[in-house]
């Protein structure tokens, strides 16, 4: 996509989206399309870690949560305004999860993945049992200032608005995100990914790119979590959970990782997937244990992939569809 | 000592108790090249491990251009000139064929990486597949982009690790003549491990031949043919 | 003081040798890292549980584990042996979908709450150890540990079918060319894994309580241990279990608040000066 039309989209989807908060007058509706947008930047953030670096986190629910306990606890001990605090949280997100990318990317394949989901889980339980600094397993409550950045807290809240705010949100890391990957940065990290020794072979520094794209990852997902500390005014351990980390990969993977809007696609499917399982919800985990599965056997790169495996069989036409000498 | 490009003195790899490489030295002048030949197991991929750095050697030197770079990686050794292709193929599977050639490129200092990627390309007829995703290349296709991602940046030595490995009769003559044309207008010097001996001794200035590790024979093509301790190794008396 | 939890770290260790030598079997021959081995080992709890409900612990031990085997069969032939062409991370993101199938199945059979298995009559006493009176079941699961450790090397390192085992996990396209049943093999060794997963179910079950969190308390530090160990090495999960085992042990008694992070901070050590763990790992 050039980048006219990935301006001209931008803009489209965030008139489409404003459109959308204007026309549904049902607030319940909007939340939960909030809802879903959170999760699919969570989702995003996972999926660019698997896109660019093929590797798989078991643990990103740490960035998700932690973002949430961070500004929580700044705005409990007054340390700093809350428009100074939430860009802070973010770069010292980044930051940190740059430094840990610089030690745990080297480690080796499926060893990474269990390494997240030990480091994640081990957040989770001192978050649980630190009463007295998070309050523990009942988790604590955000106290956001009754203004934020001139702007009343309360009006920002409403449902049409902050649906405004998510879906602007997700609509711009989906814009930066596509000019980060399209450019040098992006190739070098594929180059990477593809094959390590080689890109070594041509001049690549290997562990810095992959640490980036970690901490990048790491950043969008940390976003999420601050929209979800705005949402709902309170975290809790469960943000940290090994569960919610296993749910945004499970979007990844059955929404698609090779296209960057894959996994937003995937937060839509659990979304509706919940709405409309009905009763049967409180088996979800079984329920999504079978499509994760299900997807992996036949069609590993998610519904996205198939899709466009879909519209790619229709343009090819059956005359010079390979390339000659082949 | 300046005549020579590349010039391994002594080199040896031991690994344990295996001598893989045992005392090894050769050299290569400018705009030469010089086939590399032995049988399976005799050292010979090693021995381009070891000049180009891949594996630390037991002992010896390696000097590029008359500087010693023993001590550096195969990244350093890479941008100061020094090249290798390999044998399995190795690219970048999911990136177009040109991308990856111009990543290549322009890591390598290429001031203008875009019209070097595609001097590469027309070079080794990749030009009509310049968007095509690697993995979806034909397997000549393939050896040929592994070839090229060695090629930017103009290296002044290139070793070359059997680089017809599972090409039919023609296109290993098509590579070869390819080969010999690109190298002497670029000047790049070539060392070459192959096992075809019609490539070899089709293409090679000087042949130098490997047996259990250590050079058993070095010279003109046809002298090397006609020695008979190379004959008895591994070309067979009815070579 | 200091000798009861060196010997709660014993026990822990020991029962963590069991989990991961079934986690590290697995690998060794497959080359999956299961996701769902840790509700293999709840699984296998709670099934033990009901079965002693019913009779008692011995039978629960043995039966759980056969039923735990059957399952490891059933794995291996319609789950890992039909995916052994595809790429590593796509097999585990199958075994973590059998890890949410099977959270769920375990939830909905014997509900949420915590479960508790009497400690078997014939070990419910208090043992002298160096002064200090320690439960007697306690031995018995620092035995169990030690047993599985020596006889799995033993077993590996000098039996006909070890030495198949460990030629299959080299080399297994050449170890079938030599006429070795390799399908038959890798079915026996992950039921043999399956096996010791359930086995350290039943076993951990009177001292640990059944809960549905079970699995991802015990397979965190699985992780751990397999990572830091080296994947695919069986020694080096030894070491690092017995290992994590003191320090979790140590830690919840010193330093509460942080024994947590106990584990993360010795893996990031270690990691940091070998990448693929002690032993290294097998690709």
């Amino acid at each position: 996509m050039s980048i006219q039309r990935l301006g001209l989209g931008t803009l489209a989807a965030l008139g489409g989206g404003a459109v959308l908060a204007g026309a549904v007058s049902s607030g319940t509706v909007l939340s939960l399309l909030t809802q879903a947008i959170i999760y699919a930047v969570f989702a995003i953030g996972v999926g660019v870690l698997l896109r660019q670096n093929g590797m798989v986190s078991f643990g990103h629910a740490l960035f998700f949560g932690s973002s949430g306990y961070a500004v929580g606890l700044i705005l409990q001990l007054k340390l700093m305004p809350a428009e100074v605090a939430l860009p802070l949280v973010l770069l010292g997100l980044v930051v940190s999860a740059f430094l840990m990318g610089l030690v745990i990317v080297r480690v080796p394949g499926v060893a990474f993945g269990m390494l997240t989901l030990a480091i994640g889980q081990m957040f989770y339980l001192t978050a649980s049992r630190s009463r007295g600094l998070t309050g523990g397993a009942d988790g604590m409550n955000i106290e956001w200032p009754s203004t934020l950045f001139g702007l009343s807290t309360a009006t920002l809240l409403k449902p049409a608005n902050f649906f405004m705010i998510s879906w602007g949100t997700l609509v711009l890391v989906m814009l930066l995100l596509s000019l980060l990957l399209r450019s040098r940065f992006g190739a070098i990290t594929e180059a990477v990914r593809d094959n390590e020794e080689r890109a070594r072979f041509i001049g690549i520094q290997t562990l810095l790119p992959r640490a980036a794209i970690y901490a990048l990852s790491a950043c969008v997902t940390g976003l999420a979590g601050l929209l979800s500390a705005l949402n709902t005014g309170f975290v809790s351990p469960e943000n940290l959970h090994w569960s919610l980390s296993g749910v945004a990969l499970m979007m990844v993977v059955v929404g698609g990782y090779k296209a960057l809007w894959g996994p937003a696609l995937g937060a839509v499917v659990y979304f509706l997937a919940k709405d409309i399982l009905g009763d049967f919800a409180n088996h979800w985990m079984a329920i999504f244990g079978v499509a994760l599965i299900t997807v992996i056997v036949f069609s590993p790169t998610g519904i996205a992939g198939a899709l466009e495996r879909l519209v790619k069989g229709k343009k090819a036409s059956p005359a010079g569809a390979k390339p000659a000498g082949h | 000592m300046s005549e020579f490009v590349l010039q391994a003195d002594d080199v040896a790899i031991h690994y344990g108790g295996v001598k893989a490489v045992d005392g090894v030295s050769l050299t290569l002048k400018r705009g030469e090249i010089r086939g590399l030949i032995g049988p399976n197991g005799a050292g010979k991929s090693t021995v381009i491990d070891a000049i180009t750095g891949r594996v630390p050697l037991t002992r010896g030197q390696v000097r590029l251009l008359g500087e010693d770079v023993t001590a550096l990686g195969p990244t350093a050794r890479r941008m100061k000139g020094l090249s290798r292709s390999f044998q399995r193929t190795s690219i970048f599977g999911q990136m177009p064929v040109r991308k990856q050639i111009e990543l290549a490129s322009y890591k390598m200092g290429v001031a203008d990486s875009g019209a070097d990627a595609d001097a590469v390309l027309q070079e080794l007829d990749l030009l009509p597949m310049a968007h095509v995703i690697a993995e979806d290349l034909g397997y000549g296709e393939q050896r040929r982009l592994d070839l090229a991602l060695a090629l930017v940046g103009r290296p002044s030595v290139l070793l070359l690790d059997e680089p017809m490995a599972g090409l039919s009769v023609k296109e290993s003559m098509d590579l070869a003549k390819h080969l010999k044309a690109l190298t002497s207008r670029w000047s790049v010097s070539v060392l070459l491990v192959e096992h075809d001996m019609d490539v070899v001794f089709g293409i090679s200035d000087v042949v130098t031949v490997f047996e259990l590790g250590r050079v058993i024979a070095s010279g003109e093509p046809a002298a090397v043919r006609a020695d008979p301790r190379v004959r008895e190794a591994y070309l067979g008396s009815t070579a | 003081m200091l000798t009861i939890n060196l010997f709660n770290g014993l026990v822990y260790g020991a029962l963590l040798i069991v989990m991961c030598s079934g986690l590290a079997l697995i690998y060794g021959l497959r080359r999956v890292v299961n996701f769902a081995h840790g509700s293999l080992y709840m699984l296998g709890a709670y099934i033990g549980y009901s079965i002693a409900s019913h009779s008692n612990f011995w039978v629960a031990l043995l039966a759980a584990s056969a039923v735990m085997a059957l399952l490891g069969v059933l794995l291996d032939r319609y789950g890992f042996r039909l995916l052994q062409d595809r790429d590593p991370l796509s097999v585990v993101l199958v075994t973590f979908g059998l890890l949410l199938i099977l959270e769920d199945f375990v939830q909905t059979v014997w509900g949420k709450s915590n479960l508790s298995m009497p400690v078997p009559a014939a070990l419910n006493l208090s043992v002298d150890l160096l002064g200090t009176p320690v439960p007697a079941y306690r031995i018995a699961v620092i035995g169990v540990g030690t047993l599985v450790a020596l006889g799995l090397s033993l077993w590996l390192r000098y039996s006909k079918i070890g030495l198949f085992v460990r030629a299959a996990s080299t080399d297994p396209t050449t170890t079938a060319m030599q006429g070795v049943n390799t399908d038959a093999l890798s079915a026996g060794v992950v039921a043999l894994g399956t096996a010791l997963a359930g086995l350290a179910g039943v076993v951990a079950a009177p001292f640990l309580s059944l809960s549905p969190s079970m699995s991802s308390d015990v397979i965190i530090d699985s992780f751990v241990v397999v990572v830091v160990g080296g994947l695919g090495s069986l020694a080096g999960a030894f070491i690092a279990a017995m290992v994590l085992g003191m320090v979790q042990s140590l830690g919840a008694v010193y330093i509460p608040d942080l024994s947590a992070v106990l584990p993360f901070v010795i893996m990031v050590a270690i990691l940091i000066w070998k990448p693929a763990g002690f032993a290294g790992s097998r690709t």
